[in-house]
């Protein structure tokens, strides 16, 4: 029988380790992984240097200091967002299964029918003992590392997509991983992921 | 007071909506159009007169909007239809022209002819960018260049951000040579009843001394860069090179489409001799390309960007909501206050400001804007409108350069390389374009200063 396609959106709050569940997912259902990785299958395919594109990537469009002409946008950040989407698309289209982290997947992807869309959350205290143990930092510079950056992936999920980050509407499922730790809350949707697999026809 | 308030107020907003980027930029300036005409003219001044004014559709049906012995202004205040209709009729011939692969076929045979060689395609795009945009709008001309520049960078294995940086700064400059070059060009030459030598022999003269200029700086901004190039590209491999001829999409097309652009260029460079008005050759160059593609003419009409059209259409309704409350004239006599009937001071503000602002926001407003104002100045101040008129051209075209969201070429040369994973970001940009927009602003004043002063 054919091998129906699958493919796992993950939203994630920083630091709730919902990078590290999506790669553990990855692996346990044997299918490619995308993160930041997507740009250097793009550069590949363009045969250009990676280094040029990873400081725009998941970065929000600057709305001050951009510009659309014609559908042209003189904003880096805007065009490099497109080519990812662009890629998730083309992948989609060609049938193929994978986990995706971020990069707005849960709306990008929203059309195909073998699309499992998740986000990530967690409390506070948790998070900041993450971040704080996986960067040698103070709890106090955790917080405000984690502010900044949901605070960027939200400005940039939001710009395109109707649907806000993180709001449960949006996805198929949302869990906080601080109830369960990583490994528990991975077993969970693991289960999750295998009963939706089973609705697939 | 009130409505001269409400004009502001709707001015303002304009701009703000139009900076944000939020609503397509042609809804809000109809939207703020609108609103214009029923609170300004309709609820505070109660003028229906304003708005057929504004409107100004009579014109249209005048012999002298067609046909003019000798130079005229377009009648009166609101929407510049002559302006509105040879941009029509540009789009249209320029469609044609890049549906026959005239444009790609052009830059593959400068390539050619220069040996494939990265210096010397530095240079001849940079000079080739700035006599196309003379003629045609930049956005078509950079859309095509950068594409060709990529293209190469990648056969010829050199960086293509230099190289795309100073076609785009080449492109605004040669815009301000002409009238026909740069819509605030356009805005300004029908407006005040300019004719196209006027333009050349003015703007025309100050272009041609800063390109010399500009062609030198970007050569030594960027020679380390293109050094390394010509290192990489000699080494060794042999390498296919795109041939020009396979740019040409259908021949008796491409063929067509030389003799119509070659047609376009004639009339506008003769008709403050022939009479013509832009209005008429933008309509005769217009059909003139529909007839020709037989039934691709459907094709080219739905390929015209009607949302500029329609742009330029709001923007002008906004704009004569200014002009009829009288605001502009109370913002031309602070400028007459602070330069204190001192002329060149006079210029120089508006050069300059036209420049500062238009590095930011968009030129064409700001031009539409600033044309009454320097009308008044004129009158008000004993000031040469001529030179007013120059120095608004050339800090509104040149102005733009300084960043990549000044004008519609530098966005659409950014977003092509950044399509290509060659990303430009502010400062990379400004870096050399902050200097060169100074170095042409600079050129032009004193051109100004010794020609007129």
């Amino acid at each position: 029988m054919e091998k129906k396609q699958v493919i796992i959106a993950i939203g994630r709050e920083y630091g709730s380790g919902g990078h590290a569940i999506a790669e553990k997912l990855a692996e346990r259902f044997e299918l490619p992984f995308y993160d930041h990785n997507l740009l250097d299958e793009i550069a590949n395919e363009k045969n250009i240097d990676v280094n040029n594109l990873q400081k725009y990537d998941e970065v929000p469009r600057n709305r001050l200091f951009s510009r659309t002409v014609k559908g042209y946008s003189n904003s880096p950040e805007e065009v490099i967002a497109n080519m990812q989407f662009d890629f998730l698309r083309q992948k989609a289209e060609a049938g193929n299964s994978f986990v995706v982290v971020g990069r707005c997947a849960e709306t990008i992807l929203k059309d195909y029918k073998g699309l499992i869309s998740i986000f990530i959350l967690g409390d506070m205290d948790k998070k900041k003992a993450r971040v704080a143990e996986i960067y040698n930092m103070s709890e106090t510079a955790a917080e405000s590392k984690i502010m900044r950056h949901d605070k960027k992936r939200k400005s940039y999920h939001n710009y395109y997509c109707e649907g806000k980050w993180g709001d449960s509407r949006n996805y198929d499922l949302t869990i906080n991983s601080s109830k369960m730790g990583i490994e528990g809350t991975k077993d969970i949707l693991e289960e999750y992921i295998k009963g939706r697999m089973e609705t697939f026809d | 007071m009130a409505a001269q308030i409400l004009a502001v107020g709707i001015f303002l907003l304009m701009f703000v909506l139009i900076v944000m980027d939020k609503i397509e930029r042609h809804i809000v300036t109809l939207l703020c159009g609108s609103a214009t005409f029923i609170f300004v003219f309709g609820l505070c001044m109660r003028s229906m007169n304003a708005i057929t004014e504004t409107l100004n559709l009579r014109n249209i049906f005048t012999v002298g909007f067609w046909y003019e012995a000798g130079q005229s202004a377009e009648n009166g205040s609101g929407i510049n239809w002559a302006t509105i209709i040879f941009i029509a009729g540009m789009m249209i011939m320029v469609e044609g022209m890049a549906r026959a692969g005239f444009f790609r076929w052009l830059c593959l045979a400068i390539a050619k002819a220069v040996n494939y060689q990265v210096v010397p395609i530095f240079v001849t795009f940079m000079i080739m960018s700035g006599i196309l945009a003379m003629f045609i709008d930049s956005i078509t001309v950079i859309l095509f260049l950068a594409a060709v520049t990529i293209e190469l960078a990648r056969v010829l294995k050199f960086n293509p951000v230099p190289v795309i940086l100073a076609e785009v700064f080449c492109a605004n400059l040669g815009g301000s040579a002409t009238m026909c070059g740069d819509p605030p060009n356009i805005i300004i030459g029908t407006s005040l009843g300019y004719s196209f030598g006027d333009f050349i022999s003015n703007t025309g003269v100050m272009a041609g001394i800063s390109m010399i200029f500009i062609v030198i700086y970007f050569y030594f901004c960027f020679r380390g860069e293109l050094r390394k190039s010509t290192v990489a590209a000699s080494n060794g491999e042999k390498v296919s090179y795109p041939d020009p001829k396979d740019a040409i999409t259908n021949k008796k097309d491409f063929v067509l489409s030389c003799i119509i652009f070659l047609c376009a260029v004639v009339m506008l460079v003769t008709h403050a001799q022939t009479g013509l008005t832009v209005a008429f050759i933008g309509t005769f160059i217009g059909i003139i390309t529909l007839l020709a593609a037989g039934k691709d003419a459907l094709t080219l009409i739905k390929k015209v960007d009607y949302k500029t059209l329609l742009f330029f259409i709001g923007l002008f309704m906004v704009v004569g909501g200014l002009e009829l409350t009288g605001i502009l004239e109370v913002i031309a006599s602070f400028i007459g206050k602070i330069s204190n009937g001192n002329v060149l001071l006079m210029v120089a503000i508006i050069m300059f400001l036209s420049a500062f602002a238009s590095a930011f926001v968009d030129n064409i407003p700001f031009a539409a804007t600033m044309i009454p104002v320097i009308q008044s100045l004129a009158i008000t101040e004993n000031a040469s409108l001529d030179i007013l008129a120059w120095a608004l051209s050339m800090g509104t075209d040149v102005g733009g350069s300084a960043t990549p969201i000044g004008a519609s070429a530098n966005v659409v040369g950014t977003s092509v390389a950044a399509k290509e994973g060659y990303p430009i970001g502010w400062g990379q940009y400004c870096k050399t374009a902050v200097p060169a927009t100074l170095i042409v602003l600079v050129i032009s004043m004193v051109c100004i200063v010794v020609r007129y002063f």
